[in-house]
């Protein structure tokens, strides 16, 4: 998603939001994200303004009053959050360990592929098709991606090949480089 | 290393956020820093700044010296390989220029300092004191300071950062804003 994306170019406007919309916004994340309700009001908290950055490709980022990048989604897709968000509070994502020889593979920005989610340096948490989780990789304590699953963690156990977590923002892609927005 | 607690949910005994160590060169968390291309620049990074963590490298990769981990990798099609930031294509130059402004008065124009990493919201401040006048961040890597100072920039910018000498300072005369 983030591959080719650059703060210069892709950027089409920043938006403020209204309290209505904003308080929309954290239901959802509430709705699809429960191990965060104790921590939302760090997260996002209710006196905060937020701002919606529109991008390029239908894809929008949620911004705090400080800049900080928290969320982001293309088109009407579940909100995900950034990796240096995600590193802040890691526990409220399923958890997708790729084997030690994938990691370069992700920092690249490839798909995650079912293999590298099945050998033996990896290991998987159930997870239905199209949920957001976090890659973690093997003998590595933070997490390197996020992705949404293609198949159910079932699937990939049982297929076993093609694409299992479509790569959705990775270390160092054009999301994770992107200054905090003023 | 003991397996991942995969479960979901806060941990016992831990504050968030978690305060996590990212490299200052390649700018992700530091236990990424040996798949990054100029991972030499992220060890001088690291010995110097966090010379503990380097340490800790250190004995990783004595230990690992066998060669034993390179087998243990599954073999993969395709290249896999990082690229670095673009950053580095650019060359380092900082353009100053005078511009109008009303009639009488006129405003330098500087540009190209975030070229040598340089806060611009620092250097726009350090110019306003300076010269105690209005200076302010313009653009994506571009200062004005109110008032033409041109001239003194040529002494102030090396002297205040050595890393740019007088050289790379491009006097680009008079322009129209
Ligand atoms: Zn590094």
């Amino acid at each position: 998603m983030f591959k080719k994306f650059d703060e210069k170019e892709s950027i089409s406007g920043v938006q403020q939001l209204k309290s209505s919309v904003q308080k929309g916004i954290r239901a959802r994340l509430l709705e699809l994200y429960p191990h965060l309700e104790n921590y939302i009001d760090q997260v996002l908290p209710k006196k905060d303004t937020f701002r919606i950055v529109k991008c390029h490709d239908h894809i929008e980022i949620v911004v705090n009053s400080a800049g900080e990048l928290l969320f982001f989604r293309q088109r009407e897709g579940p909100w995900m959050p950034t990796l240096r968000l995600l590193h802040k509070y890691p526990f409220f994502l399923p958890m997708q360990q790729v084997d030690k020889g994938a990691i370069r593979f992700v920092l690249s920005g490839a798909n995650i592929m079912c293999p590298g989610l099945t050998s033996a340096g990896a290991r998987m948490s159930d997870a239905p098709r199209a949920q957001v989780v976090a890659v973690m990789a093997e003998g590595k304590q933070h997490a390197l991606a996020v992705g949404l699953t293609a198949l159910s963690t079932e699937d990939i156990a049982k297929v076993n090949k093609g694409v299992g977590i479509e790569n959705c923002h990775y270390l160092n892609d054009g999301l994770w480089q992107m200054k905090p927005v003023k | 290393m003991a397996d991942r607690d995969l479960t979901m949910g806060p941990r016992e005994g831990i504050t968030y956020p978690i305060k996590v160590q990212y490299c200052g060169n390649c700018s992700m968390p530091i236990e990424y820093c040996e798949y990054y291309p100029e991972y030499d620049k992220c060890k001088q990074w690291l010995e110097k700044n966090l010379p503990t963590e380097f340490e800790k490298v250190k004995i990783d990769e004595e230990e690992n010296a066998g060669g034993e981990e390179e087998k243990k990798r599954q073999k993969r099609g395709g290249k896999g390989m990082l690229k670095s930031k673009k950053k580095e294509d650019v060359p380092k130059l900082v353009q100053v220029s005078r511009a109008p402004r009303g009639k009488k008065k006129s405003v330098t124009v500087v540009s190209g300092l975030s070229t040598f990493d340089i806060d611009l919201k620092v250097a726009a401040k350090f110019f306003g004191t300076k010269f105690a006048c209005g200076s302010s961040v313009t653009g994506d890597d571009e200062i004005v300071i109110q008032g033409d100072v041109k001239d003194d920039l040529f002494d102030i910018i090396p002297e205040k950062w050595p890393e740019i000498d007088e050289d790379s300072i491009e006097d680009l005369g008079d322009q129209k804003r």
